[in-house]
């Protein structure tokens, strides 16, 4: 039993290790708006294509 | 008359992390290198508050009908700048001040992410939750929702706070092609380029569409009358939206116009009344009351430190929070009593430290005017590269006075004398309406009461309201011995003046007439004309 319990925390600190070595390049590395800055000229080019009632 | 100078302090403690935050910028780069590095405790705790912001994002973006809406409106694009609007304001904050920052921008965050997801719930091209749209009553983005104080059941939603306002907070561009469509339909190019905006979006046919009825506000100027014009004439004729004008009196320190501006409150109230058949509740109307004075008297007490040498809450950390706090939530979300508490702690807590928000603090300043909206964070520039403290800015210099906050028959009818007080002193116009007095005379008396040795004076240069007095600022700034620098800008429209056109006019002013060197040079010069 304390085996097994043992192996749980050993899976959960190496999840939340990962989780933290990746989320904190991510953040630290600024990935996330580099990523959304690629991502808006894609969008600026689908939302040009949306047929709009323009008028005053 | 000799020129007033302030004494100039040196932080004893020192800036720990990165302190040229110019380098983390990308030549010519939509964002920046890499985050800040604070040290290791205040970066680990800005990295859990990021965390924090991409779960209300994840969380946003997880309700499918938001995707919808993200991939409908041109507008939305500029919500995948939100992390980096929070890292731009944070530029160079430690220890209390970072914390103070986060509170304020992380809740604000949150509470745009309710308002876009009511706004599709009820848009009819969206989710067109019937039910929940008849719940809705639009309002203006620059008018005090305090005539919803009294309605538990309804949702007061601005349209367009999300499409124009929050956008261009986000990214500098964001109302340059709402702008354009405006003008393209033949209105006029030199008003101002905010209203302007807001009607681009109406005929751009960008905005959401719900809504039981909607109150318009004549705050704050003839662009905004302008504006209001455009949207309201396709609520009306198109949409089927009732439109109500609420004309808020303009010399509104005068006691001849207060009962007509009740009067005008009482005509709004009974307007949504008739609309979505809901009544009046006057126990939630004075729970809000309450809370907006929690509000004033917190907003009263930074502004009491900020006449000290250790000012606490000042720069966009105070003007930010109080253009939401004040005229958005007006009482009515109660997380924003928690957030005033919890800062008031931090700000106390600093205060008794004698902490200081950069290495150096060379000028106090009061700023002044109409800021420009796309350069928001310029006030946290002013603090790290030239040691000028932000002290307060006239946007934030709002009502000090408590309203009536128990329910007696004398207090509810007093309530609509104070809605329309608030109304009146709405963020903004009440210093670019109601004459000389509250524009000229009061800027030099809160010289004077926060002692300050500077004032930067923003020039929008397509706001009327102010340009009329301009010999009249620099006269008076003159005969006191006040050093005076304006800055130009168009409000909404970097392609007018600059961000570095904004910086230029700081910079020559410092080194030619103030005759100093930059705290850090490396933000001197940057090259953020495409960033976001």
């Amino acid at each position: 039993m304390a085996k097994k319990v043992m192996k749980c925390l050993l899976y959960l600190l190496l999840f939340l290790s990962g989780f933290f070595i990746v989320t904190f390049t991510v953040y630290f590395l600024n990935l996330d708006m580099k990523l959304t800055a690629a991502i808006e000229p894609l969008l600026q080019k689908h939302y040009d294509r949306i047929r709009r009632d323009q008028h005053l | 008359m000799a020129v007033k100078k302030a004494k100039k302090m040196i932080n004893p403690e020192k800036i720990r992390g990165d302190v040229r935050y110019g380098d983390l910028y990308k030549l010519g780069g939509k964002v920046r290198k890499r985050r800040e590095w604070r040290g290791v405790k205040d970066t680990l705790y800005d990295y859990s508050r990021w965390l924090g912001i991409m779960f209300t994002l994840g969380k946003f973006v997880a309700v499918p009908r938001n995707v919808k809406g993200m991939l409908r409106y041109r507008w939305m694009a500029n919500y995948l700048a939100v992390p980096m609007m929070v890292d731009r304001h944070t530029q160079g904050l430690r220890g209390e001040y970072l914390r103070m920052c986060h509170t304020q921008q992380d809740l604000i965050i949150i509470d745009v992410a309710k308002l876009l997801n009511n706004l599709f719930r009820g848009d009819r091209r969206i989710g067109n939750d019937k039910a929940f749209s008849d719940k809705v009553v639009l309002v203006d983005e620059n008018e005090m929702t305090a005539v919803m104080m009294g309605f538990p059941t309804l949702k007061g939603l601005s349209r367009e706070t999300p499409s124009t306002y929050v956008s261009v907070l986000l990214n500098q561009h964001a109302a340059e092609h709402y702008i354009d469509v405006a003008q393209e339909f033949g209105l006029a190019g030199d008003v101002c380029p905010m209203p302007e905006a807001e009607a681009g979006v109406s005929i751009d046919d960008d905005a959401p569409v719900l809504g039981k009825c909607a109150i318009q506000c004549n705050t704050t100027c003839d662009g905004s009358l302008l504006g209001n014009g455009v949207i309201s004439r396709r609520l009306e004729k198109e949409d089927g939206i009732p439109v109500f004008q609420l004309p808020a009196p303009l010399r509104h320190r005068e006691d001849d116009v207060q009962e007509y501006a009740a009067e005008e409150i009482r005509r709004a109230i009974r307007f949504i009344e008739e609309q979505t058949g809901e009544k009046w509740d006057w126990d939630y109307y004075f729970e809000c009351a309450r809370r907006v004075n929690i509000a004033t008297k917190a907003r009263n007490e930074w502004l009491d430190m900020n006449r000290t040498d250790y000012p606490q809450i000042f720069g966009s950390n105070l003007a930010l929070y109080t253009e939401t706090n004040y005229m958005a939530i007006c009482g009515k979300v109660p997380e924003f009593e928690k957030a005033d508490k919890k800062l008031m702690k931090l700000a106390r807590k600093a205060y008794a430290k004698r902490k200081m928000a950069a290495p150096e603090y060379r000028h106090r300043a009061i700023v002044w005017g109409v800021q420009s909206h796309f350069y928001m964070d310029f006030l946290v520039w002013l603090l790290n590269c030239w040691g000028i403290v932000p002290l307060t800015d006239m946007l934030s210099m709002i009502n000090t006075e408590m309203i009536a906050e128990t329910d007696t028959p004398e207090n509810r009818e007093k309530a609509y004398y104070d809605m329309a007080w608030l109304t009146e002193n709405m963020i903004m116009r009440n210093r670019t309406h109601g004459g000389y007095r509250v524009l000229l005379d009061e800027l030099f008396e809160f010289v004077e009461m926060f002692n300050a040795d500077m004032i930067i004076l923003w020039e929008h240069i397509t706001c009327k309201a102010l340009d009329g007095m301009h010999g009249m600022f620099e006269d008076r700034a003159r005969e006191l011995g006040i050093p005076l620098v304006w800055v130009d800008h168009q409000l909404f429209d970097p392609r007018v003046v600059s961000r570095q056109g904004v910086r230029d006019q700081i910079n020559t002013f410092m080194r030619t007439v103030m005759q100093e060197e930059p705290l850090d040079p490396s933000l001197e010069i940057l090259e953020d004309g495409n960033s976001w």
